[in-house]
């Protein structure tokens, strides 16, 4: 007797409880489509456009950052290591190379939601292009870790696993297509633990 | 049996059809998107320099050497104005819609003198402005918006902590106002 509303009721359980789960875990899970990336560096260069797919513009209407615009800069954000390891801030990576051509950069080290993390103010926790210290073919090494570095020290003082974010200014990367032959930074485990 | 698995299906597929409408409805109705934060600060037509912990609306800024100011201007009765000048070693501007859209950006590079001086007007503005052009805006850059409300968005940056004092005068002496002839 009961058995067409049960059916029903089924159908409409899945259809709701699903389609709310995968809509949401979309979101969470992904910033978008086009993304470009480059070794473990991640960059959504039309996220605040007009082309930017559905799933761009639901994500950054649910997150309400302000982005950058074309012609002001370019986020790249890695969640993971050269070799495809989660960042964790009980490490240290070492962030070795180049960046592609821009006027500025910055690098800090955020947490899952993209938030900076500030050890406190007696600690050094962002670095950008004026302040790094460069080899002699203005190559750069840079040390995020939870102990004390000597040279660029990004200091970490928070568990579990973070996110880098290296943002180009002024950098015609925003504006090309030919990204994948960019170079950017290497981002190597060097350690974890106090070791 | 049989009818199970039919309903199994029908909501599957009813939950494709929903995941499809939520993705696409979702960016009218968050009421925390980039637009609706920026009209909380309760500014209309001035900048408004952000800090660096999230304030109310949970704008803040978010790069440790770009320091950030917002405006949310409409366009409906006239042109939208923005200027700004002074020495800072990087700034750049970018202009939304309501939907958070980029309709425009720049930086001191793209500017004249490296003086921001950009007028926002909607297509029919445009037109009686370039007919008759005022002698203020001899210098200034004509952005076409379709959308009759947004928001600007000015960053300027500050490398070494000795910059705050000159970036933080620049964010307070920048306008974003209406053009008035």
């Amino acid at each position: 007797m009961f058995r067409i509303p049960l059916l029903a009721a089924l159908a409409l359980a899945i259809a709701f409880g699903g389609g709310i789960a995968s809509a949401v875990w979309a979101l969470k899970a992904t910033v978008g489509f086009g993304a470009i990336s480059i070794g473990p560096w991640v960059a959504f260069p039309e996220a605040q456009t007009d082309k930017a797919d559905p799933y761009a513009k639901a994500h950054r209407a649910r997150a309400g950052e302000l982005l950058y615009g074309g012609a002001e800069g370019l986020m790249f954000m890695a969640q993971v290591d050269d070799k495809g390891d989660k960042l964790s801030a009980a490490c240290s990576y070492d962030v070795t190379g180049l960046t592609p051509q821009a006027r500025f950069w910055t690098l800090y080290a955020a947490n899952a939601d993209g938030v900076p993390l500030r050890p406190g103010s007696d600690l050094p926790w962002a670095i950008n292009s004026w302040t790094v210290l460069r080899a002699e073919d203005s190559s750069f090494s840079i040390h995020v870790s939870p102990n004390a570095k000597p040279d660029n020290w990004v200091a970490l003082r928070h568990s579990g696993t973070f996110r880098l974010i290296l943002t180009l200014l002024d950098t015609p990367t925003a504006g090309s297509s030919g990204l994948i032959d960019l170079a950017m930074p290497k981002v190597v485990k060097t350690g974890c633990g106090d070791a | 049996m049989r009818s199970v698995l039919f309903a199994s299906i029908l909501g599957l597929v009813g939950a494709a059809l929903l995941h499809i409408v939520i993705v696409l409805v979702l960016p009218q109705f968050t009421g925390r998107d980039a637009y609706t934060r920026v009209l909380g600060l309760l500014e209309m037509d001035s900048f408004f320099s952000l800090t660096s912990t999230p304030g109310p609306t949970g704008l803040s800024n978010v790069d440790p050497y770009l320091r950030t100011a917002v405006c949310s201007f409409s366009i409906a009765d006239g042109p939208a104005r923005f200027l700004a000048s002074g020495s800072v070693p990087f700034w750049s501007l970018a202009v939304f819609d309501s939907s958070s859209n980029e309709v425009f950006s720049m930086n001191d590079h793209t500017a004249v003198n490296g003086r921001l001086d950009l007028v926002v007007a909607t297509p029919i503005q445009l037109v009686e402005l370039r007919k008759a052009p005022p002698e203020a805006l001899a210098q200034s850059i004509m952005v076409e918006m379709k959308e009759e409300d947004g928001y600007a968005v000015l960053r300027a940056m500050a490398p070494l902590d000795s910059f705050e004092d000159q970036v933080r005068n620049f964010l307070a002496e920048s306008s974003c106002e209406p053009f008035r002839r």
